[in-house]
């Protein structure tokens, strides 16, 4: 197991730590919605996530950018704009 | 007929605050007579503003023109259309897109020449909240608006509320804690509420400094907990209200020396509305909302609330303290809070065991639930040939996302003490080794 992780796995996986969620981190469709009939995360879901997001990547979520809508639509969304806008 | 008046506050005191921009009560009330003129005929209305001040604006004008607003926290198309058919909805105001099976309407107003503020009776069906329950059903209750006057004046007495202060809320409007606290206490009450939906640790700092002292922030647990471990730059607050889940000491004793305010808590619940409330670091007696009556029993307590036609039952156990306060020792066993959300223990294991391949399951609450925000429900499963992640990818369907375990225990059979009872404790212990 040398190879890097895609940074889509990453997430994944900081997101199954931080949330302690059954579902393996490989196994979370990164085009399915993370909320509602999807993962079936909820707001205190996404909190955590942000405290995560803020503590590993160095910025801070906000609700103008549009929170449940195009952030948290999938995994790649959400890896997209960590990715965007990360200072670490 | 008694009726009370849209609003308590004088002509000239700021309502809200729209960014930097002041409303005032005199622009508010020439903005519901517009707005109200323009609103379909038939009611009931399904508000689902994200913007507070239009979330008010609407309700206003709907309660004007005696429409009943449907408050509904949660902005999913498939839960609004379903509380929309079953109370036979009108029409709805929203400020988000959502595409529904009736009108909606941006209740956006230029404000009209005249501005009257219209008595309403006190006994009028004002708003319905709904419980979610452990299926995710909506379960009605109905508010007179006679009762939503009066806690919003409890609430400005119990908090000290004066004019000029700026509240923050953190709540949706459609949540009863958010709408008595961010939208009926600057009706009625006193303070100037503030317009945006936020959320983030760092919407909420950028929101507060932008926002004249005095300062109450009308928050959660866990946005509590969130904006301390964020560490963002807070201004100055005077005070700092806590609802939905019980709040620790810790936490509050960390707020109060962060932040230099008072942190309070209310206790409540969607049928009853707030009924009492403590400064968290003073002690575990609550002090009962004025006008609120407790009744409390060996094995169950109730609350007579200003303007509810019936007292209404109550989910904790109570006991008296000292000096008319009360302390909660605990929930009656089988009920628990989630996220905000109440389910029954046997009715989520019955959800359970109607999974095909469950043989054998129950839902167990961890023993800090009532003090972690963060704390989630385990349960224990006997289903050979299922993965736990299978058990809760069926679960999903079923129940509301608060409720989903974690973790799932895969057990050959449930431990069962010498009485052949399912030992909670032993699943306990598996779930929570870690």
């Amino acid at each position: 197991m040398t190879t890097t992780l895609s940074f889509e796995a990453e997430v994944a996986r900081l997101i199954v730590e931080a949330l302690h969620l059954e579902t393996p981190p490989e196994a979370i469709d990164p085009e399915a919605p993370l909320f509602g009939e999807g993962l079936g995360l909820d707001s205190i879901d996404a909190l955590e996530i942000a405290l995560a997001v803020s503590r590993r990547y160095g910025f801070q979520l906000r609700s103008d950018d549009e929170r449940n809508h195009r952030i948290f639509a999938s995994l790649r969304a959400l890896a997209a704009h960590i990715g965007a806008h990360r200072t670490a | 007929m008694p009726g009370l008046p849209l609003t308590s506050r004088g002509l000239e005191e700021v309502l809200f605050r729209r960014g930097a921009a002041p409303v005032t009560v005199a622009r508010f009330l020439a903005e519901v007579a517009a707005l109200a003129a323009r609103l379909p005929a038939e009611g009931p209305v399904l508000n689902f503003c994200a913007d507070r001040y239009l979330a008010l604006l609407g309700f206003a004008a709907a309660l004007s023109r005696g429409h009943v607003t449907l408050l509904s926290a949660d902005r999913t198309p498939q839960r609004l259309a379903e509380i929309a058919q079953r109370h036979g909805a009108g029409y709805a105001l929203s400020d988000v897109a959502v595409a529904l099976p009736l009108p909606v309407l941006r209740p956006d107003a230029m404000p009209g020449e005249n501005a009257p503020n219209p008595m309403i009776p006190a006994e009028a069906v004002a708003a319905i909240a709904f419980t979610s329950g452990s299926t995710g059903e909506p379960q009605p209750h109905a508010k007179p608006w006679g009762a939503l006057v009066a806690g919003a004046r409890g609430a400005a007495e119990t908090f000290g509320v004066t004019g000029g202060t700026s509240i923050l809320g953190t709540v949706p409007a459609q949540h009863m804690y958010g709408f008595e606290t961010t939208v009926m206490l600057p009706l009625q009450g006193a303070g100037a509420g503030h317009a945006g939906d936020v959320f983030y640790p760092q919407d909420i700092a950028a929101a507060l400094a932008a926002l004249p002292a005095p300062r109450l922030l009308v928050t959660t647990p866990l946005q509590l907990r969130a904006l301390l471990r964020s560490a963002v730059a807070m201004p100055a607050l005077d005070g700092i209200v806590s609802a939905t889940a019980p709040l620790s000491d810790a936490l509050a004793a960390e707020a109060e020396a962060a932040w230099g305010a008072p942190v309070r808590e209310i206790y409540g619940a969607t049928e009853a509305g707030s009924i009492a409330s403590r400064r968290t670091l003073a002690g575990p007696g609550w002090t009962p909302y004025p006008g609120t009556t407790f009744t409390i029993g060996e094995d169950s307590a109730s609350v007579t609330v200003p303007g509810l036609p019936a007292p209404v039952p109550l989910s904790d156990r109570l006991v008296w303290d000292s000096e008319g306060c009360f302390r909660l020792e605990g929930r009656l066993a089988d009920m628990v809070k989630v996220a905000g959300k109440r389910a029954s223990l046997a009715g989520l294991a019955r959800i359970l065991t109607g999974i095909a391949g469950v043989e054998d399951g129950v839902f167990v609450a961890p023993d800090d639930l009532d003090a972690n925000p963060q704390a989630r429900l385990a349960a224990a499963v006997v289903a050979p040939g299922l993965s736990a992640d299978a058990i809760v990818a069926a679960l999903r369907e079923r129940v509301e996302p608060a409720f989903l375990p974690r973790p799932v225990v895969m057990l050959p059979a449930l431990p069962r003490d010498t009485m052949g009872k399912v030992s909670r404790n032993a699943i306990a212990a598996l779930a929570w080794r870690r």
